[in-house]
């Protein structure tokens, strides 16, 4: 009788279902939590990348994830995208912070990336990313000339300047078409 | 290994003067004039990067040897070559407590935990180097100006990165950016054919390694003798290519070493994130010496080929 | 018949999981850049462990031979997402470094290795102490290669900067190869210390 086919699946079949239950319970119980570290973590990227901002709002209907920010009075300080791209080792995720009537960016921040800790992770320093914010959408952003690289991470440097100059007129296009722009 | 009084003898043996000592003092003498080079454009900075280098190589050897009471052996010249190998391909910017460092890894972690000389899988001397350039990649790849004493850029980066080529005449001579020991082709070049007159290395994986670099760099449409002259090809193609321990010793096998070591650097060179491959196309090439020497191996006289 | 506390101090030295019986080499291997995120691993493996350790022991006789495997790695999987949904919750920074490895908990060879080894032969109180002291083994393992790796390769511990500004990182430690090089000398080192042990015997 142990070994009956029977009792193999009626065996499996109680581990499940209990172990299906547990899931059940305790995904109830953590996914207020998920969701909210989740969306906490949106609001200081868009945040950030938006000095002055304290609200933000969703654009609909655009390629990029695209935000609004406006500030305590309700007036609109810019609008925040999510870039990605090609680093050295994998891809890079950013979002960037722009303010489209003086057509300059207002900050950047690095989401996401694998690059080499230490060197290219650098990236990922304030002291990097600090350099974008007030300068005009239409700079070169060339590494080594107008951005200024990490010391032994040319590439990643480049990546990130690269990202953003690809991303800021697709950006601006997408957020005219929004109607965002008049 | 002490085998006391074992005398096995019934054939005259012919005895031959080679013992790892004389080895290994040709290739000192061979090195020496691309390490007088380095000293003339470098000065004092590289001078003291050969010194420490070597001393630390030495004792770390010794050290080790003396914890896993084994006999001492420094004085058969092997950690000598290990720590100035080591200083010729580091930049001569480099801070001397790091060249310390890379010599106590490429004696320890290269060499003696596997159990020390003609144990090691891997080129001592690389393995150093290789543990340096991960470890501290931005000081590996600060390099200066021997004429000037300012940073500069090696001839193979300025080509990758702003597509700018040395002239020939500076490759040969070595008064180019670049490690100690990797600028002056030519003195390399002389060594090497030293060490060839001597009969120490063989002639077929410096011919087959240089041999595919040009003619792979003339096919993909690069120039040959810019990528022959530049880097540590001269240096890794004569000296480290050629370690008896770590390469083929079948006739054939090293030309197969010496083969795939060039594919390699043209492709790194070529394709790869680094500006220079000749490091890991050797260290690579390494892992491969037990498996060609096996395919390679020449058949037994009068053993029957079995299909 | 081993005195119960033994079933505890195994894992710690004798049977360390790490350092003697090689188990569980890929977080090992792959999460221990940081004390911390070396400790957090061990906790989480412990905390697997645990729950299926004893759950299995409580199970056995009602198992079946056949399918004993297959049940095994659905409680295991069971605890491994409660892990996940948990640290994913509560300590999110530590989730977004330990990422991917903590689902891959489900195929570390020490989780399904004391079940079948252990578990699935002794009583629930034996299996409890056996998962604590496994647990607390490979933690302590984890985290001493993390502490060895963050002192070397970022020049701090659990954080806490050791050295001045002048102090220069060794960045191989932060790598995979550092990695594979502390593991390896520590390997080393242990195996000494404990022929050494023998020796004294």
């Amino acid at each position: 009788m142990k070994n009956s086919t029977a009792r193999l699946i009626i065996v499996l079949a109680i581990i499940s279902i209990g172990s299906g239950l547990l899931l059940a319970l305790t995904y109830n119980f953590t996914i207020p939590s998920i969701e909210a570290n989740a969306a906490r973590e949106q609001e200081i990227a868009i945040l950030e990348t938006l000095p002055g901002a304290t609200k933000y709002e969703e654009i609909a209907g655009t390629e990029y994830s695209m935000y609004k920010g406006f500030d305590d009075t309700g007036k609109l300080i810019g609008i925040s995208y999510v870039a990605e791209g090609g680093g050295f080792q994998g891809i890079i995720k950013m979002m960037i912070g722009i303010n489209p009537e003086k057509e300059e960016i207002t900050g950047i921040k690095i989401l996401s990336h694998s690059e080499t800790p230490g060197l290219g992770a650098r990236i990922g320093e304030a002291g990097f990313q600090g350099q974008f914010a007030g300068k005009s959408i239409n700079d070169s952003f060339v590494a080594k000339e107008d951005v200024e690289a990490i010391t032994g991470a040319t590439i990643s440097s480049k990546a990130v300047a690269g990202i953003i100059k690809d991303s800021l007129p697709k950006a601006m296009e997408q957020y005219k078409a929004s109607g965002g722009g008049k | 290994m002490d085998y006391g009084n074992l005398v096995v003898s019934s054939s005259p043996h012919i005895r031959s003067e080679d013992t790892v000592q004389r080895i290994m003092m040709d290739v000192i003498i061979a090195l020496l004039p691309a390490t007088a080079a380095s000293i003339y454009f470098f000065g004092f900075r590289a001078m003291a990067i050969v010194v420490v280098s070597i001393l630390a190589a030495v004792a770390t050897e010794a050290v080790i040897q003396k914890i896993r009471k084994k006999p001492v052996t420094i004085s058969d010249g092997s950690a000598v070559i290990t720590g100035l190998l080591l200083a010729l391909t580091i930049s001569p910017a480099m801070p001397l407590w790091m060249t310390a460092v890379g010599a106590v890894v490429a004696i320890g972690i290269g060499k003696q935990v596997y159990g020390g000389l003609g144990s090691n899988p891997f080129n001592p001397a690389l393995v150093g180097r290789a543990f340096l350039v991960v470890t501290f990649p931005v000081h590996m790849t600060t390099w200066i100006n021997p004429m000037d004493g300012v940073s500069s850029a090696t001839p193979l980066n300025l080509l990758k990165m702003q597509g700018i080529k040395t002239g020939y005449m500076p490759l040969l001579l070595g008064n180019v950016g670049g490690s100690l020991g990797e600028t002056s082709a030519l003195l390399l070049l002389i060594g090497g054919i030293y060490l060839l007159y001597r009969g120490i290395i063989d002639w077929r994986i410096p011919v087959s390694y240089l041999g595919t670099v040009a003619v792979l760099t003339l096919v993909l449409g690069s120039d040959p003798v810019f990528h022959l002259l530049a880097g540590g090809l001269m240096l890794g193609a004569f000296f480290m290519a050629t370690d008896m321990v770590t390469t083929p010793v079948t006739k054939s096998g090293r030309l197969v070493f010496g083969i795939g070591a060039g594919l390699l650097v043209v492709i790194i060179r070529l394709y790869g994130g680094y500006p220079e491959g000749v490091l890991f196309s050797i260290l690579l090439m390494n892992t491969f010496t037990p498996i060609i020497d096996r395919y390679t191996r020449p058949r037994i006289y009068g053993e029957v080929k079995t299909k | 018949m081993k005195s119960t506390s033994y079933e505890f101090f195994k894992g710690l030295w004798k049977e360390n999981p790490t350092f003697r019986l090689l188990l569980g080499m890929c977080p090992t291997l792959a999460v221990t850049n940081a004390a911390i995120n070396g400790f957090a691993m061990g906790l989480a493996t412990t905390f697997v462990l645990l729950g299926s350790n004893i759950m299995i022991a409580a199970l056995k006789k009602l198992i079946p031979d056949k399918v004993r495997i297959p049940s095994y790695i659905i409680i295991i999987a069971t605890f491994v997402t409660i892990a996940d949904l948990g640290l994913a919750a509560y300590f999110p920074d530590i989730y977004k470094v330990l990422g991917l490895f903590i689902p891959l908990i489900v195929v570390n060879c020490i989780i399904l290795g004391r079940a079948e080894a252990f578990a699935s032969r002794n009583s629930v109180g034996a299996s409890l102490l056996d998962a604590l002291g496994m647990g607390a083994g490979f933690t302590w393992a984890l985290t001493l290669l993390g502490i060895i790796r963050e002192i070397l390769g970022m020049g701090s511990v659990f954080g806490i900067k050791l050295f001045g500004e002048s102090f220069i990182s060794w960045i191989i430690f932060i790598l995979p190869p550092g990695a594979f090089l502390t593991l390896g000398l520590l390997l080393g080192l242990f195996n000494a210390l404990s022929k050494k042990k023998a020796e004294a015997n």
